[in-house]
């Protein structure tokens, strides 16, 4: 390794990036972009949903309970019903997602027994939102009855994300989702552009160990990287008021091993392709479907099949994910996180030794 | 360098597979120190894998080589860090300077910082592009790019230099200036391997081995390899090549031959010579006298296993003619005062002239002179800024969808679908210019027998080598029978008995009353053009046939065309004011 030769690639190639606007662009925009998209769109709040209201007794208690609903701001009155029918075709067409049927004498019945059937149908096309929906619903009802009627009283308490907001929870894992998305699809193209252009030829017929060339290569791109995740993070915590409970300097750190290690798959892949075309769809393959599906990030891991679990510990994003989520979400320091930290430093190390190990200064 | 004896490179029985084919085999050279040794051979031979060999970046699949003394495979890194190498194509940063470029392989090759300024500045101002200093690669022109990557292999100052095809694509004028560092860099005591499909390239070796089908098949210096093609080559001069070509083609000693405006040159088998009955059969259509053969004879010589076909389509062309009928006006292309700018840049400069029905006219001129610019013009591929131009009489500006219905075009790249057959890419074109089913069917089938494809219709484009692509790229410009071809440098990098013969295409699809417009880099092909066209930045500085362009000029003893070219372009350089009335 001669420090001379590694300058030599690292400015080379940081101009090649710089005078390649598009490059920079790309690199900078696209994170910032997912992650407003994500922040904003990947929402599992309960919020405005609209429902319809079938009010067979049309007491001062049954209009009481419709007001429940709508004062609790989770739910919006978008339909009056007159008919069962109705009650039907609204949830049908969509129109309403919730339909509430209070009986004829709801009142009566209440005042009588101090409890009183209602009916809650609830659209289930879309599994997740739908029982967050029932459950809510089933909420406000059981409120109802127990004030009418007081009894036991639970008293649940949320930690960590007491609003139970789901950016909070969405932000500090698209960290590991957007620097596995990017710095890897960048730095393929980097070495297969060379391959498709020819000048790698020059580089092969030159004095330039394989560690020297590709660690030339990981130092920009490494540093690009670096710059994503300071303007993810930032972003996620001036922007989107994510509370940041543990050291933002840790955070940061173990941050910069997992650029590395998100460049150095990057590098793997260009090191086994032989076009661009091709290193793109094998980075997005190896980083980007992996951090959605098993990353923990949307969906949790703990409920998949034995096997797939197995599975997910392949891909490096989980444990970044449970360290961020962990720092900034339980304010946990290295103490309780160490072994994903560990585990992210064996990744990095063995990712860089087989690309080192695959690439190889011939042609064929 | 240790123990390397006299010789830079040692190799024994090398052989290198891809997969089940066979790159090259049982090869044995050794090249000495200070040799200018020339690999040449046809297309798809092995130069470029033989080459890789010796620069140690690829791995033979049998036998063993030395370089410097150094073994390739297990020494690789002391021949790789020593070797100066420079690959086919361009193969720089283009998005850096020329100063970049150059710093970049230094700091590689580790040379010292005062060392480096003062070498630096030699080599440049040997490639003459110190102006260009802190242009960007990508912006250079071709030779210039070359030039480029010739310095940046001599930073420092290697003492073997391998070259896979200098020359190819780039400009005379260029190529004399990169053999003239070549030279200079030889007098310094470096050795030079290069591969070259350019047989005038090749006449300035020391030694030249010919590479056929991955073997080599003769090796020596120019003067031994000429002897074997001595009482061989023959020119018959004639105003009936049509005849004479039968003629030739039916003669059994015949090896090839090369159709050019006044005269037919071909090559006999060496052993069998002339016999008596053909020179008859000649004599009565031309005069025919022995010709002092060239390296171009040698190599049609030592290929006498691949004969070429003489091309069967001359009948079939003569129904392309009946098919035209006679709407055609007085001239194929005319144009007036065209220009083409983008931005500042002028890369058409107010070219007027005329292409007659059946007329060859060549358009020759340094990269980045404009021909490609202005053939795209007339193919109605992109506006001109001024002037205007007419095509078989129809305005380019005006009705550009009209026009490309009857013109062909074939482009420097082939434009073909690699992944599709030779039918399929037939089948394809035709349906692009839309050719109903069955007209289609024909026209494929009489532009595959023009074309000499038979046989190959199922053939995937990707397994051809460059020539069948080159004439399947012609068969598919010519399906819908167009009274005007262009033709952008159709012959780059094929090799010399391929070029030939797709000339003799382009000939009888002249005969038979095509215009075609052509551009190459080959100026020797400027011989089968009926007129000329000599192109500098932009402007058209000279047109005529080549006795109109010597008496142009004042020098006397212009023997060649490239003499002419550079007389014209060196006249163009001290001329302050813009000579006015050249271009007709």
């Amino acid at each position: 390794m001669k420090f001379t030769r590694i300058a030599a690639i690292v400015e080379k190639e940081t101009t090649e990036i710089v005078r390649d606007p598009i490059t920079v662009v790309v690199a900078l925009l696209m994170p910032l972009l997912m992650l407003f998209l994500f922040g904003y769109a990947i929402s599992l709040d309960v919020d405005n949903v609209p429902i319809g209201v079938f009010d067979q007794d049309r007491s001062p208690d049954s209009r009481a309970l419709v007001d429940r609903f709508i004062q609790s701001g989770y739910f919006q009155l978008a339909q009056d019903f007159t008919d069962n029918r109705d009650v039907e075709k609204g949830l049908q067409r969509g129109t309403v997602k919730l339909a509430l049927v209070i009986p004829p004498k709801f009142q009566n019945t209440l005042a009588r027994d101090g409890t009183a059937p209602v009916q809650v149908l609830v659209d289930g096309t879309y599994s997740a939102t739908a029982n967050l929906v029932a459950a809510y619903a089933a909420a406000i009802v059981s409120d109802f009855h127990s004030e009418a009627s007081p009894s036991v009283h639970v008293d649940a308490r949320v930690w960590y994300n007491p609003a139970l907001r789901s950016v909070t929870f969405v932000i500090p894992g698209l960290f590991g989702v957007i620097l596995m998305a990017f710095p890897p699809l960048l730095t393929a193209l980097a070495i297969t552009r060379e391959k498709e252009s020819g000048s790698i030829q020059q580089i092969f017929a030159s004095p330039l160990t394989p560690a020297e060339f590709l660690t030339g290569k990981l130092v920009p791109y490494g540093l690009i990287a670096f710059v994503q995740i300071v303007m993810v993070i930032a972003v996620g915590f001036l922007w989107f008021d994510v509370p940041l409970r543990g050291s933002i300097g840790l955070l940061l750190l173990v941050g910069l091993v997992y650029v590395f290690c998100t460049v150095g798959i990057g590098l793997l892949v260009s090191t086994v392709t032989k076009s661009q075309l091709v290193a793109m769809l094998l980075a997005l393959i190896v980083t980007l479907m992996p951090s959605f599906l098993f990353s923990g990030f949307l969906f949790p891991i703990s409920t998949m099949p034995y096997v797939l679990q197995l599975y997910t510990r392949l891909f490096p994003v989980q444990y970044f994910v449970d360290f961020s989520r962990g720092v900034v979400l339980k304010g946990a320091g290295l103490p309780e996180l160490w072994p994903s930290v560990l585990l992210l430093f064996a990744y990095t190390a063995i990712i860089f030794a087989l690309a080192a190990w695959r690439f190889r200064k011939k042609v064929a | 360098m240790s123990g390397a004896g006299d010789n830079m490179i040692e190799a024994e029985g090398l052989a290198r597979r891809f997969g089940h084919a066979r790159a090259i085999s049982a090869i044995d050279l050794r090249i000495a120190r200070g040799e200018i040794f020339g690999l040449v051979g046809p297309d798809g031979a092995g130069k470029t894998t033989l080459l890789q060999l010796l620069a140690a970046i690829l791995d033979p699949s049998e036998g063993n080589c030395r370089v410097l003394g150094f073994d390739t495979v297990r020494q690789a890194s002391e021949v790789t860090s020593r070797i100066g190498y420079m690959a086919q194509g361009f193969t720089l940063y283009d998005h850096l300077t020329v100063a970049e470029n150059l710093a970049f392989a230094g700091k590689v090759r580790a040379v010292p910082q005062a060392v480096y300024a003062a070498r630096s500045e030699r080599i440049l101002a040997m490639a003459a592009l110190t102006p260009f200093l802190h242009r960007r690669e990508g912006t250079l022109s071709g030779g210039m790019r070359k030039k480029l990557a010739l310095c940046t292999n001599l930073i420092h100052q290697p003492p073997l230099l391998l070259l896979d095809e200098p020359g190819l694509g780039v400009d005379p004028l260029s190529r004399r200036e990169l053999w003239r560092m070549l030279e200079d860099f030889r007098h310094e005591g470096a050795t030079i391997v290069f591969a070259t499909s350019y047989m005038d390239e090749a006449e300035m070796c020391d030694h030249v081995a010919f590479l056929d089908h991955g073997s080599i098949t003769a090796q020596g210096s120019p003067d031994e390899l000429r002897a074997r093609a001595q009482g061989a080559v023959f020119q018959v001069e004639t105003d009936n090549p049509v005849a004479v070509e039968n003629v030739l083609s039916e003669a059994p000693e015949m090896l090839g031959s090369q159709w050019r405006p006044t005269d037919v040159r071909f090559v006999v088998e060496p052993a069998k010579g002339l016999s008596n009955e053909l020179r008859k059969q000649l004599e009565q259509l031309g005069r025919v006298e022995p010709a002092t053969p060239s390296m171009e004879d040698v190599f049609v010589v030592l290929r006498k296993g691949v004969r070429t076909e003489v091309p069967t389509g001359i009948a079939e062309v003569a129904r392309l003619a009946a098919s035209k009928g006679h709407r055609e006006p007085a001239e194929s292309v005319e144009t007036r005062r065209l220009t083409r700018r983008f931005g500042d840049f002028v890369a058409v400069d107010d070219v007027s002239f005329e292409v007659n029905p059946g007329e060859i006219f060549g358009l020759l001129g340094p990269n980045g002179a404009g021909k490609t610019t202005l053939i795209r013009m007339l193919c109605g591929l992109l506006p001109p800024s001024n002037g205007t131009a007419r095509v078989v009489g129809i305005d380019i500006a005006s009705q550009p969808r009209r026009l490309r219905q009857r013109i062909g075009y074939m482009s420097q790249r082939f434009s073909l679908y690699h992944d599709l057959t030779v039918h399929e890419n037939l089948a394809f074109f035709a349906s692009a210019y839309g050719i109903k089913r069955r007209p289609a069917r024909e026209a494929i089938a009489w532009a595959s027998a023009v074309t000499g494809l038979h046989g190959l219709a199922d053939e995937a484009v990707s397994g051809l080598s460059g020539a069948v692509r080159q004439r399947l790229a012609l068969a598919c410009g010519i399906l819908h029978r167009p009274a005007v071809l262009f033709l952008d440098e159709p012959t780059s990098g094929v090799d010399p008995q391929a070029r030939s013969r797709f000339w003799r295409l382009v000939n009888t699809l002249a005969a038979a009353g095509t215009a075609v417009l052509v551009t190459t880099h080959y100026l020797e092909e400027a011989a089968y053009c009926h007129r000329l066209g000599l192109m500098y930045e932009g402007r058209l500085i000279a047109a005529g046939d080549l006795a109109a362009l010597r008496a142009g000029l004042p020098q006397d003893g212009l023997e060649t065309i490239e003499d002419v070219f550079l007389a014209y372009i060196e006249r163009e350089r001290t001329q302050a004011v813009r000579p006015i009335g050249e271009a007709r």
